[in-house]
């Protein structure tokens, strides 16, 4: 059983307040990511599961006990760093046994453990050499050894992957979610960067200034973000945004911005007519050459399975539109755009909560 | 097109040729400086140990002499034997007795346990005052105050204490007068504390480049404070140790000032033994000064080969890949 709770957890350090009081629940055996902006208190939420920050108020729960004062060693946790914190002086084979020999384990049963975890990241050939000797992806697999070893019911992870390249980087988030489906254990999983949350997790959290903005499944984040900032931290390139007032004419709800105004369906509360919001629309929610809104597209970056249109839709400003690889534009060239109306999603202009 | 092809890899080859013989000058230029400041470095050593072979008149011969005229071992017999009076005038030492071995073992016994003291010491507090910021964030910069105090305005003070304030507070407690004047305890203790600044500087900057995430993944892993500290951070100083525990060595090795006003006759350091060769009627006696220069060096020396590998390690700090 590995459940953890957090309830009204809060974390300061001197006047700087890291965590400003949250609730969260992770299921046993669920891949948790705690994704956000550097500073906004993921860090810190972790280190305070892990036991290696004590919360200035709240109580962290795992199982069913409260381990606010429970050593970090005797939560029956492990946790993966993000320099790997491989012990430079050992062999691979010493550091993967550290947590035994730390149990006294008999040398037998400790080779023997090591072996099976070292076999099962396939990094055998490894052990008897130093972690200075291995390259960044094998130093990753001797860190994940070192804490499979100890057989924890609560994996934590700190922005691992962060030192390898990136191709290495997506290869790694499979393996990971592969060892999460075969170990069968708790991940909570600690990243910056939103495209590692959305491939890995089973659900997000997403925290910002120290509060989580929402808790969800990856598609249910990107498919319906709860706030202007989440909104705009999940999806490449950041969503469109744009202010302006709703307005109701002849029955029909519609933004109304400079340049554009956009029908918005029949699902708008009333009380929001009259209101100054902010409509965002993913960039592949933009449909180009259809419609009759007018656009100079100012620059062109291909992707090779599609293409980003950066154009201006009047004035200065711009939007970008993801559209299929064989539409060839070329800077200068006039295009027409609509908006997929179900598709646009209205934020507050001072809360930043989603309205629709 | 030809022409100029070949005309292309003849500049080619000319300019490689530059380049070469470009970093054939510089490596000369740079060798023979170094070549340079290692004689200015090693002549001295050099002339105390030919000097230490030479006989009283050829001591101070102008031209000097470069190498000993009559090489010989009465330097060396003189230092080592407690017969005074047979060599002659040139050779009468001190007035007061002197015994080589029991310097020797004075200074080897005073320096290396005061510098072993203060490196365990010293180590712990450099690991508080990283980990734990003891004494608050000023507190490892302030450590190296007291060193700015010149060791002569504390060692009349400390005479006073050793040779006065002590005895009289022990007879006055315990019954006993108990004096640290000119013991093999006093002179420690005072090295100790003397040199322990320096450990505290040294070993925090060797700590201090641990990684954090070090200590966590162990804790994480179940180790206590203790086996922590002995299995992962000891380990990854060990170098910076050896290279302080080196420093600290030296320096009381070849103290004199603090060694000269708090010791003698019972205890006496080599280098204070070495300062007594001079006789009434000849003043110094090089020769026997530079053999014993000669044999202090000795020691150094042969740890310094020892302990060459962790030499380098500790004085090129930023071992620890992160």
């Amino acid at each position: 059983m590995a459940q953890i709770g957090l309830k009204k957890v809060v974390k300061e350090f001197g006047n700087f307040v890291a965590v400003k009081g949250i609730n969260l629940n992770v299921q046993d055996g669920e891949f948790l990511i705690l994704v956000g902006p550097s500073g906004c208190g993921k860090t810190t939420t972790l280190n305070m599961i892990s036991g290696l920050e004590t919360p200035t108020s709240g109580e962290i729960i795992i199982g069913n006990r409260i381990v606010n004062d429970v050593e970090p060693g005797e939560r029956g946790l492990g946790m993966v760093f993000q320099d790997l914190a491989l012990f430079p002086h050992m062999t691979v084979f010493e550091n993967i046994s550290f947590g035994l020999r730390v149990r006294k384990m008999p040398e037998q049963e400790i080779k023997e453990k090591v072996r099976m975890a070292a076999d099962a990241m396939h990094i055998l050939p490894l052990l008897s050499k130093r972690p200075a000797q291995c390259s960044g992806g094998e130093a990753q697999r001797v860190a994940l050894a070192r804490t499979i070893v100890n057989n924890p019911s609560v994996f934590l992870m700190d922005e691992p992957l962060s030192s390898l390249d990136a191709k290495l980087r997506v290869d790694m988030r499979t393996e990971l979610k592969g060892l999460h489906e075969r170990l069968n254990a708790t991940f909570v999983y600690v990243t910056h960067d939103q495209a590692e949350a959305m491939t890995m997790a089973d659900r997000i959290v997403v925290m910002n200034g120290g509060l989580i903005e929402q808790v969800g499944g990856p598609l249910d984040i990107y498919d319906l973000p709860a706030s202007h900032f989440v909104a705009g931290f999940f999806g490449t390139p950041t969503m469109n945004f744009l202010k302006g007032e709703i307005v109701s004419e002849n029955g029909n709800t519609t933004f109304s911005c400079p340049h554009i105004e956009q029908s918005l369906g029949n699902n708008i509360p009333k009380n929001l007519i009259g209101e100054t919001v902010t409509l965002g629309v993913r960039s592949e929610h933009i449909t180009v050459n259809e419609g009759s809104r007018q656009g100079q597209v100012r620059l062109v970056e291909p992707l090779g399975d599609s293409s980003l249109v950066f154009f201006e839709y009047g004035g200065e400003d711009r939007l970008v539109a993801k559209v299929a690889p064989e539409l060839r534009f070329a800077p200068g060239d006039q295009i027409t755009y609509q908006f997929q109306a179900a598709k646009c999603h209205l934020f507050g202009i001072n809360d930043g909560r989603r309205l629709n | 097109m030809a022409e100029q092809d070949i005309s292309r890899d003849v500049t080619a080859h000319h300019a490689k040729k530059d380049a070469a013989r470009k970093r054939r000058r510089r490596t000369v230029i740079r060798h023979a400086i170094l070549i340079g400041w290692a004689l200015l470095i090693m002549f001295p050593i050099y002339w105390m140990i030919q000097t230490s072979f030479k006989d009283a008149g050829e001591w101070v011969t102008w031209p000097p002499n470069w190498i000993p005229n009559d090489p010989t071992l009465k330097n060396y017999e003189q230092i080592f034997s407690f017969n005074i009076q047979e060599s002659g005038v040139a050779r009468q030492a001190t007035e007061q007795p002197f015994n080589i071995w029991g310097a020797t073992a004075d200074s080897i016994i005073i320096c290396t346990i005061s510098a072993l003291i203060a490196l365990f010491l010293g180590t712990f507090l450099a690991y508080a005052i990283s980990r734990y910021n003891v004494g608050g964030k000023r507190f490892r910069h302030s450590v190296l105050l007291i060193r700015m105090i010149p060791p002569i305005v504390i060692a009349i003070p400390l005479l006073m204490y050793y040779a006065i304030m002590i005895p009289l507070a022990t007879d006055a407690v315990l019954g006993a007068r108990i004096s640290l004047f000119d013991t093999r305890l006093g002179l420690s203790l005072l090295y100790i504390t003397i040199t322990l600044p320096f450990v505290i500087w040294m070993m925090l900057s060797f700590i201090d480049e641990i990684p954090y995430s070090f200590e966590h993944a162990a804790r994480i892993m179940g180790a206590g404070r203790i086996y922590t500290i002995r299995k992962v951070v000891l380990p990854l100083v060990a170098s910076g140790m050896v290279v302080t525990f080196l420093f600290v060595f030296i320096l009381n090795w070849a103290e004199f000032l603090l060694s000269l006003t708090l010791t003698h006759p019972d205890v006496t350091t080599l280098p204070v033994l070495l300062n007594k060769f001079q006789s009434a009627s000849e003043g110094r006696l090089y020769g026997p000064q530079a053999a014993i220069g000669t044999i202090i060096t000795i020691p150094v020396v042969i740890m310094g080969i020892l302990i060459q590998k962790h030499l380098i390690k500790g004085f090129s700090f930023g071992t620890i890949r992160k």
